[in-house]
């Protein structure tokens, strides 16, 4: 293996043997390939000027950097404009890892020779690769060996590594993909180890669903973060995109005239539900539940009310659907049935005859632990919300909302970053 | 949010300015940490007002650096020891760090022993008091739960006001003092420029800078909103060093009138005595252990944090223990370390927290350059890099300090 920290600073040889200078960057241009081929060098001339030296040109990079022509023959390299600098843009720099879903700094690069070429493999994140820049690399491996603890590399092959630093549009484009690919709750905890400018690249223009369900996992001062530093109208619609509690939470966390205006470009009836919501206290069954939750009207057959669910806009919406709830004209809880017994049972029987007609609920201002001591002891995923008053359903709570008050807060919405 | 509408409420512009207040404030206010008080009184009760034309100049000082750290971050996003590791490299960093590291450590014994003083003041032993203190903020800082005592022993530090309060009762010679504030004077003596490193270095700390540029960058405050935060840099400073003025004016016409060298934390806390009388050590000890849990807890949790960004090893309170052993070994080690030196029987604490801040000092310019070079690099600040005169009074400030470090170290050859 050979690696950028070696390479860097050698001397650079023509064919004549004469020295034209010192390596002072690697470049590769095809940066999404498998492995990039270096597709130039950096070379510090001693009169202090630098000139580019095109791979086909270059016989040797490591031990010594040695050239195939002479230092007169050199045909100069013109920057094609998006080529990646290896030292200037990625060594010391915090990447993403994919494949490890944290961020880490780049203590060294990895390059290999194969083919006539050279190619970029992978980026070293490990304390091997600082030991290595220290030039302490051997006598730490002959430490290792001593004690017989062999020192872990940790590589992350190039396919691996998000770069998000990036003035290139389309590279930067490519990182994106990359991490949106990721479950929200692992981009939420990489976007909190991000510093700010890779972050905020990581953000804009993200799909906004992604977005929304990142910042669902996200405590709380991230998103008051995010969306301060968005465009309102776009920050309007990742609330709407958002599960009506988590956006109400948010939004009662914010400034009372910046919270009005982004309710203001909301659509007027996700607006409505959140000022709903934003009437409860947050610890209480109403605070924490939400509006999108399944439903059917009574009387109606299996087949009927499997097609009913399907017509439905509103449970196009609900992400969770577990139960289905059986709702009369007015709105009233008539029962719940499970989405399993629904698909299993004959289409032309009645629901009524299926579904639990006495399910538990609780009233908007039931405190959370009650909820959650309710859903574990009725072993629930959700339970439903119904108005003291009026007894028509309002909403539902389900087992993850119900929960923050149980499991420790630390280990479900990270602490700020700094103090 | 970027607004539409141009015109912001008076209450929210008051919310914005008294959610931006903060960074500046409290590193200010740890100017007058437990080694702050000490450097200041030892100098006023030594060299009555002389020392205050150096205060004008390092409050310049100061300004200029805090603004520059505050500029990076609202620029960058980024912590100081991230853009140094991703300027110059793994070598140069490891140097900082140690730098930061050995400063940071002598600045946190110095608490500890601010905290072991104010504990004798009244008559307790440091031997059970420093490592009480020492067990409580560590469960403090990992258990993340020091927010809620900060409110507490930010209050514990205005006691430094009494200082203000007592300059007013004893009625000094006000000419005397505007004429020492501008009359620039030395003294080629070991001890008088150990103490100018002190008054320096207890003022212009490497950790402010650091911690600046952190919380600059935690507040989510960037480029567009940078005014406000510049505001809070050069108040915060000021105000700070207002303080420490009337620290060496009432110790200059109080201690140094009657020929009184501040040795220990009885001596000092006579400054107070025209003010308080019988209460003046309670108000003394007071203020200094206030300061000092303080900063012993913003402290270590700062130095680990810098360490790790640069390194990129796993860091953060809210990681679990075996996932960033290093960042929770460090920030222990520093902690615990530091109390422990302080038990050193007979161990003299006021000179401990001066030579700690002398060294602070000495230390500081390795960090200055650094940060120097930061600021003037087009590609990271753009049109926000330093100005003109930004530099040549940083520069000059560096190349005193050296001056005065070099000065220091001829003499004890001379000898």
């Amino acid at each position: 293996m050979i690696y950028l920290s070696e390479i860097i600073g050698s001397r650079v040889w023509d064919a004549w043997g004469n020295n034209l200078g010192k390596c002072s960057d690697v470049l590769i241009s095809r940066s999404d390939a498998v492995f990039p081929p270096v597709s130039a060098i950096a070379v510090n001339s001693k009169d202090g000027s630098t000139f580019h030296v095109a791979a086909n040109q270059i016989s040797s990079l490591f031990p010594s950097i040695a050239l195939k022509v002479a230092g007169t023959d050199l045909k100069p390299y013109t920057l094609g404009g998006n080529e990646l600098l290896l030292k200037r843009q990625v060594l010391d720099h915090q990447i993403v890892d994919i494949e490890g879903k944290r961020v880490v700094r780049v203590n060294d690069i990895q390059l290999a020779y194969s083919q006539n070429i050279y190619v970029v493999t992978g980026v070293d994140v490990g304390n091997l690769g600082l030991a290595r820049r220290l030039g302490f690399e051997k006598p730490v491996l002959a430490f290792s060996k001593l004690i017989n603890r062999p020192v872990v590399q940790s590589v992350i092959t190039w396919q691996d590594v998000a770069y998000l630093e990036e003035k290139n549009p389309l590279r930067l484009k490519k990182s994106k993909e990359k991490i949106s690919k990721l479950p929200p709750a692992d981009i939420a905890l990489i976007l909190s180890d991000l510093n700010r400018s890779a972050g905020q690249s990581l953000m804009e223009n993200m799909d906004i669903e992604v977005l929304a369900d990142t910042l669902e996992e996200s405590p709380t001062k991230t998103q008051i973060d995010v969306l301060t530093h968005l465009d309102s109208h776009q920050a309007a619609d990742i609330l709407e995109e958002m599960e009506p509690d988590e956006a109400a939470d948010l939004l009662a966390d914010m400034p009372r005239e910046t919270s009005h205006e982004l309710l203001q470009l909301m659509e007027e009836d996700e607006a409505q539900e959140i000022r709903t919501l934003l009437h409860y206290p947050p610890d209480s069954a109403g605070g924490i539940m939400t509006t999108d939750y399944g439903w059917i009207n009574d009387g109606l057959t299996v087949s009927q009310a499997i097609e009913f669910l399907r017509s439905s806009e509103e449970a196009q919406d609900v992400e969770e659907m577990y139960y289905i709830y059986v709702l009369d004209k007015e709105e009233h809880l008539r029962g719940v049935i499970y989405l399993r017994d629904l698909v299993m049972a004959k289409p032309d029987q009645l629901v009524e005859t299926l579904m639990e007609s006495k399910p538990a609920f609780v009233l908007p201002h039931t405190s959370q632990d009650e909820v959650a001591y309710l859903i574990a002891k009725y072993n629930l995923l959700s339970i439903p919300v119904v108005d003291e008053t009026t007894s028509k359903m309002l909403g539902i709570v389900t087992l993850d909302d119900a929960l923050d008050t149980v499991l420790p807060t630390a280990y479900k919405k990270r602490l700020p970053r700094f103090f | 949010m970027k607004k539409s509408t141009p015109r912001v409420s008076l209450i929210k512009r008051l919310w914005l300015v008294l959610a931006v207040l903060g960074p500046g404030l409290i590193t200010a206010s740890a100017d007058n940490d437990a080694p702050g008080i000490a450097t200041y009184s030892m100098a006023g009760s030594r060299y009555g007002y002389n020392f205050l034309w150096l205060l004008v100049l390092v409050t310049f000082g100061e300004v200029f650096i805090q603004e520059m750290a505050a500029r990076l971050g609202a620029v960058t996003g980024k912590g100081t020891a991230d853009l140094i590791r991703e300027k110059f490299g793994v070598k140069i960093t490891l140097f900082a760090m140690i730098c930061l590291l050995v400063a940071n450590l002598g600045t946190t014994i110095a608490e500890f022993a601010g905290i072991a003083a104010g504990a004798e003041l009244l008559g307790l032993s440091r031997y059970i008091v420093v490592p009480i203190a020492s067990i409580a903020i560590a469960f403090l800082v990992i258990g993340g739960s020091y927010k809620n005592v900060e409110k507490f022993l930010l209050i514990l530090c205005l006691s430094a006001i009494a200082y203000v309060i007592s300059a007013f009762i004893l009625k000094p010679d006000w000419g005397a003092v505007l004429r020492a504030a501008v009359t620039p004077q030395f003294i080629l003596q070991p001890e008088y420029i150990i103490a100018v490193l002190a008054t320096i270095g207890t003022t212009i700390t490497p950790w402010g800078i650091f911690y600046m540029q952190a919380s600059v960058v935690d507040k989510g405050v960037d480029a567009e909103n940078y005014g406000l935060t510049k505001v809070d840099v050069i108040f915060g400073a000021v105000w700070g060093n207002i303080i420490s003025a009337f620290i060496i004016i009432t110790t200059g016409a109080t201690l140094f009138l009657h020929g009184i060298h501040v040795e220990e934390a009885e001596q000092a806390a006579m400054a107070l005595a025209p003010l308080a009388g019988d209460w003046a050590k309670l108000l003394f000890a007071a203020g200094l252990v206030g300061a000092s849990i303080l900063a012993a807890m913003v402290l270590p949790l700062s130095t680990v944090y810098a360490i790790t960004e640069a390194f990129g090893w796993e860091r953060g309170l809210d990681q679990k223990r075996s996932d960033a052993p290093i960042f929770y070994g460090l920030l222990l080690a520093v902690i615990f370390l530091s109390s422990l030196f302080v038990l050193i029987p007979g161990l003299p604490l006021f000179k401990i927290m001066l030579l700690s801040q002398s060294m602070n000092a000495i230390l500081l310019p390795v960090l200055m350059v650094l940060v120097l070079i930061l600021a003037n690099d087009g590609e990271i600040m753009g049109v926000w890099k330093n100005k003109r005169y930004q530099n040549v009074f940083s520069i000059f400030l560096t190349i005193t300090i050296c001056a005065i470090t070099i000065a220091l170290f001829a003499l004890q050859f001379k000898k």
